[in-house]
């Protein structure tokens, strides 16, 4: 496969290219080219299809697309390309079951195909939503280490320390950095599981903040999660927080968030971005696993019909056709502790489920509410997943579409919900009496869909 | 040909992204000596305004709206040496200074608005990403603009968009402008904490709101 020394040299010397002409000139008409050309059309009558062709045309627009396009690089502004010939090399060389975390916690990242049998790997947790502060911290924490379905964390952001707000690129990012891994670690400790992965902390901290971390706690069995940059870019912050992962012989989660309604176009454009963000990961993200959050750029959430059908198609066109682990991240559009976020969360679930990814899950309130999280969604994330393994597509779709009426109306003004601490006993980590009939409630009405939970 | 052919052909250039059509249509309208105002605010602008719509009902989508962007300011450089300072400033809402903030690279929200602002018949000056306190004060004082709108999308460089109005602030120079604050991460509560005069939701509503604001301004 084509070397990391290699993509950075192409990153020095690939053709220039203003990042507007990138946008325009390249990346827009050279996606609207394969969309015509393979024959790609949404139908959100249907958001979880059954067409293996389209999915395999998805797939090979996305090589064709990502051979046309490649990944620019804000810093140089050069374009890193590569051959379809490096583009096949890499989809045969690409890791197919790394290993995350330690003990009797460690275990193998399988990829997985549509309507699998293999059960997914739950990546539960935060999603990177905000916690006011270390105490709400460490209690989450604990609560996501004692979800019996949970194959690794996925931590929340603190917003402030000693009360100061947490600022991008300074001292305060690297100590807040330190302070998420030592709590995180620490939670993980109390609830009897040292041993389990964190796969996305500091997130969105500098290369600076990640290389502090691992000095206070985060190993090279962790995920380092390392977002692309919208769409199909790098810059040098990046590729600095790659060479320093490779180096520690860490594993990179290689997150990717193609927009519906930017640069991607409609749903058609994300599902083939997607595809090719899938190659980027591989190749110049040098991940370990592929973690996408396709989003709607109106409602900031990824559970309306369209965005299901975009990840859906793309899900199942990637899973069909590369080993290389892939999870979807649900983005919820509605606060913890309502109905609408319990409808979303299974919607995409199982859409995800269904069409060959893993997924890492709990999100609510749009990640954006300070202290609107529980454990409580990714639980029953958890639990949906488990509930679907070998489910067919066909079945899922009538169920989606059974769920999607529901709550599809309400994406733009979705209901907040209430704060942890007003669902839970952060001490005793027990939630309140509603939280739980809220849940066994929807559980029943579930199981009268056909799910088939574990326990 | 009548004028009012000549104004259908200047909104349908913009819809259709057709620039070359809009070239002739925009020569044909200086041939005919027709006023360039009301060119562009029965062609041009109202094709902008379907654009808008257009976007907010998910029948396209950003590139649309970057080329029909394009197109207006491809025809509005014939019409602009046939119009005075103040026929230009009687077809503009307003001057709108626009950028995501120091420490965030994210791009496409801020741009979306950017563009959704356009079409609504503001100039928008587009910093991009990354944009220092220092360039959204200069810039704005540069291109005497109406708003400064500040884009954060990670709650760690939410702080910056309360920099940029303190500074202002002990500059003197708060008042001179609207200041619009939006992203994920931030709310009204924010906006109000920090002395910002708006916060846009969605893209929709920043527009909205812009237009609330300078229209109040131009009043007072």
């Amino acid at each position: 496969m084509v070397s990391f020394m290699e993509v950075i040299d192409r990153a020095l010397k690939g053709p220039f290219c203003s990042e507007k002409d990138f946008d325009l000139k390249v990346f827009v008409p050279r996606l609207k080219e394969v969309i015509k050309k393979y024959e790609i059309k949404c139908d959100p009558k249907n958001p979880i299809p059954s067409d293996n062709d389209l999915a395999d045309r998805v797939f090979k627009a996305g090589v064709e697309f990502y051979t046309n396009v490649g990944t620019y690089c804000a810093d140089t502004e050069r374009i890193i390309r590569f051959t379809q010939e490096e583009i096949e090399e890499a989809l045969v060389m690409a890791p197919s079951a790394p290993v995350f975390g330690e003990g009797k916690e460690a275990k193998a990242l399988v990829a997985r195909k549509p309507e699998s049998d293999i059960p997914p790997w739950c990546f539960l947790g935060a999603t990177g939503a905000i916690v006011s502060c270390g105490e709400i911290f460490l209690s989450l924490i604990q609560g996501y280490g004692l979800i019996p379905l949970a194959n690794s964390i996925t931590t929340p952001t603190i917003a402030t320390l000693n009360g100061i707000p947490i600022r991008a690129g300074s001292p305060l990012e690297v100590m807040s950095a330190i302070e998420t891994v030592t709590l995180a670690r620490e939670g993980l400790r109390r609830v009897g599981r040292p041993g389990l992965p964190i796969m996305n902390s500091i997130s969105v901290g500098s290369a600076a903040a990640k290389i502090a971390g691992s000095q206070f706690g985060l190993r090279p069995s962790d995920g380092w999660l390392i977002g692309s940059m919208a769409e199909m870019k790098i810059n040098f912050e990046r590729l600095n927080e790659i060479a320093y992962v490779l180096s520690l012989g860490g594993r990179v989660v290689a997150e990717t968030s193609p927009m519906l309604g930017g640069y991607c176009g409609g749903p058609e454009g994300v599902a083939v971005t997607n595809a090719a963000y899938h190659i980027q990961s591989i190749l110049v993200y040098r991940g370990a696993c592929q973690d996408s959050f396709p989003i709607h750029s109106k409602y900031s959430c990824s559970t309306g019909r369209n965005t299901l059908w975009a990840i859906s198609v793309s899900n199942q066109a990637i899973s069909r056709n590369s080993h290389f682990p892939l999870f979807t991240i649900p983005i919820i559009a509605a606060g913890p502790m309502t109905e609408m976020n319990f409808y979303e969360t299974a919607s995409q679930v199982i859409t995800c489920i269904v069409s060959g990814g893993s997924i890492e899950a709990g999100s609510a309130a749009k990640n954006v509410l300070i202290d609107h999280i529980t454990p409580m969604e990714p639980l029953w994330a958890s639990e949906v997943a488990h509930a679907v393994i070998g489910m067919k597509r066909t079945e899922a779709n009538e169920i989606v579409n059974r769920l999607l009426p529901k709550y599809e109306n309400n994406l733009d003004n979705p209901p907040k919900g209430k704060k942890y601490q007003e669902c839970y006993d952060i001490k005793t980590l027990e939630p309140s009496s509603e939280c739980i009939e809220l849940y066994r409630r929807t559980k029943k009405e579930f199981a009268g869909y056909g799910l088939k939970f574990k326990y | 040909m009548k004028k009012e052919e000549i104004f259908e052909d200047l909104l349908r250039a913009v819809v259709d992204l057709d620039e070359e059509k809009g070239i002739r249509a925009g020569t044909k309208l200086i041939e005919e000596k027709i006023d360039p105002i009301e060119g562009i605010e029965k062609g041009l602008s109202k094709g902008m305004k379907v654009i808008g719509e257009m976007f907010n009902n998910s029948e396209i989508y950003l590139p649309e709206m970057i080329m029909a962007a394009d197109v207006f300011d491809s025809v509005m450089e014939i019409l602009k040496p046939h119009i005075s300072a103040e026929g230009l400033d009687k077809v503009k809402r307003g001057t709108v200074v626009i950028g995501t903030v120091k420490g965030d690279i994210h791009a496409i929200g801020k741009d979306i608005v950017g563009m959704l602002l356009e079409t609504a018949g503001f100039t928008v000056h587009n910093l991009g990403v990354g944009v220092a306190t220092s360039t959204f004060i200069e810039e704005a004082r540069k291109v005497k603009a109406d708003i400064i709108g500040l884009s954060s999308l990670l709650t760690t460089t939410m702080p910056t968009q309360k920099d940029v109005i303190d500074i202002l602030k002990e500059m003197g120079e708060r008042d001179k402008y609207t200041i619009l604050i939006g992203g994920a991460p931030t709310s009204q509560d924010w906006a109000d904490e920090i002395g910002a005069d708006g916060y846009g939701e969605t893209a929709e509503r920043a527009v909205s709101l812009a237009l609330e604001l300078v229209a109040k301004k131009s009043i007072a």
